[in-house]
């Protein structure tokens, strides 16, 4: 262990980091005092699978549904940190209650981005933000979604598939920034054979016009519909850090072990780590995991722990599509098709970097992951 | 303790065995193949924690 003691160690958040940083405390052979602090009251789950399966699934309620936890640790569930001192090392929480730690991880996550106060603007993040729009989505209402990101799409997607009718509001092509043109063409094709209605537009907002809530774009278009939702990216949870000097430009930045000080890291989507393109919040459930292991090792072990390195591993599902990816996105240019070829049919593709590496997809085309990580190295 | 895979919901993501490489793996077809199903120990720790990394919840340990 490196320096101090380590007698008790406190997780700020249950999300899939909050959870990995626990077990991964245990494995690396942390036997001491172990809290979890989630401000959710329900166990931490799976968030991929909220605008996927969950949305989907008939009766099955049970596709985000993680095995029970195995780190001991004492968990203290609806509770949510407000502010933390770091040199009485003291967490403060909503129940007016603190927590000391020796060993302190961040992973408060992030929240949707929001574009108005109405209640009537319904996003999409935690778990009662799923079921509540499944249930809205049993009667079929008509639907705008606002944002053209992976996250919009597949709600888009979902509600299609319930039998909704349904806008959805992009700034340029839907997918485009996140994936690259190749690619958002592909999705954007199956969307509109669906029946998807895109609108393209520089800027969306949301009003309340004679009680009745609305999208209004820049050209003074106005979208009507029984339910409107956004999805236009995620705000890091770091207010309860304001006074800590550990926030800059809204996120959490950490070293390549994923640490803030020998005695704090942070992980997951809050986390701001180096990557090839310098210091980047990578919100993804991959990203959180390795994100957590790192940095729980090196709270054990200090310098000791090895740095963070690792493949971003994104994937989506839509319009009847499967995308897995590995490598920073989006993909610039078209790609090499290993096997299949252009049209949006199956096909596994790459994207060569100028140094050799590159990114390999996989489009409705069964892969061994490894095989698809080892894609990207540099080829001989 | 016995590793239990929901094959219908496997998506093929290999986290599992990232996870616990000794215990899983996917098959050149993508599909998950158990090389172990019945774990103790040590073993039965890192299938949990392969069963924990599943975005889909395709696995349980039990």
């Amino acid at each position: 262990m490196s320096g101090r003691t380590m007698d008790r160690v406190v997780v700020v958040g249950n999300g899939i980091a909050g959870l990995t940083a626990a077990d991964t405390l245990r494995e690396a052979g942390f036997d001491g005092e172990l809290t979890v602090v989630g401000d959710e009251p329900h166990p931490a789950y799976s968030r991929p699978a909220l605008s996927k399966a969950l949305l989907l699934d008939g009766d099955d309620m049970t596709s985000h549904e993680l095995p029970p936890t195995g780190h001991g640790a004492k968990e203290l569930l609806g509770v949510r940190a407000t502010g933390l001192d770091l040199d009485r090392r003291l967490v403060a929480l909503d129940d007016g209650t603190t927590l000391p730690y020796d060993r302190l991880v961040l992973a408060t996550g992030s929240r949707a981005r929001r574009l108005s106060d109405l209640p009537e603007e319904i996003t999409l993040r935690g778990l009662d933000d799923a079921l509540a729009l499944r249930s809205r989505l049993a009667s079929r209402p008509s639907v705008v979604v606002v944002g053209g990101g992976p996250l919009g799409m597949e709600i888009a997607s979902g509600c299609l598939a319930a039998g909704c009718r349904v806008t959805l509001v992009s700034q340029g092509p839907p997918l485009i920034l996140q994936l690259g043109a190749h690619l958002a063409d592909v999705f954007v094709k199956a969307a509109l054979d669906r029946g998807l209605t895109i609108v393209e537009t520089e800027a969306a907002r949301f009003e309340r016009r004679g009680g009745e809530a609305r999208v209004v774009l820049d050209d003074g278009t106005v979208l009507e519909a029984e339910l409107l939702l956004s999805s236009v990216g995620d705000v890091p949870n770091t207010e309860w850090l304001a006074d800590t000097g550990l926030v800059a430009r809204g996120a959490v930045p950490v070293d390549s072990r994923g640490l803030v000080r020998p005695e704090v890291a942070a992980v997951g989507d809050l986390a701001a780590f180096p990557t090839p393109q310098g210091l980047r919040r990578i919100p993804l459930w991959s990203s959180a995991i390795e994100q957590a292991k790192a940095a729980a090792r090196a709270l054990v072990h200090g310098d000791d722990a090895p740095p963070l390195r690792f493949q971003p591993y994104f994937w989506t599902e839509q319009f009847g599509l499967n995308l897995k990816a590995v490598g920073h996105l989006p993909l610039e240019g078209e790609p090499t098709y290993v096997d299949g070829e252009p049209g949006g049919g199956p096909a596994l593709m790459r994207w060569p970097h100028a140094d050799g590496t590159g990114a390999a997809v996989a489009l409705d085309y069964r892969v061994p992951i490894p095989r698809l990580r080892r894609m990207t190295r540099a080829v001989a | 303790m016995k590793i239990v895979l929901d094959r219908p919901r496997c998506e093929g993501h290999g986290l599992c065995e990232e996870a616990a490489p000794q215990l899983m793996h996917l098959d050149d077809d993508g599909e998950l193949v158990l090389d172990r199903e019945e774990v103790e120990g040590a073993d039965a720790a890192l299938a949990n924690a392969a069963a924990r990394v599943c975005p889909v919840a395709a696995l349980r340990v039990g």
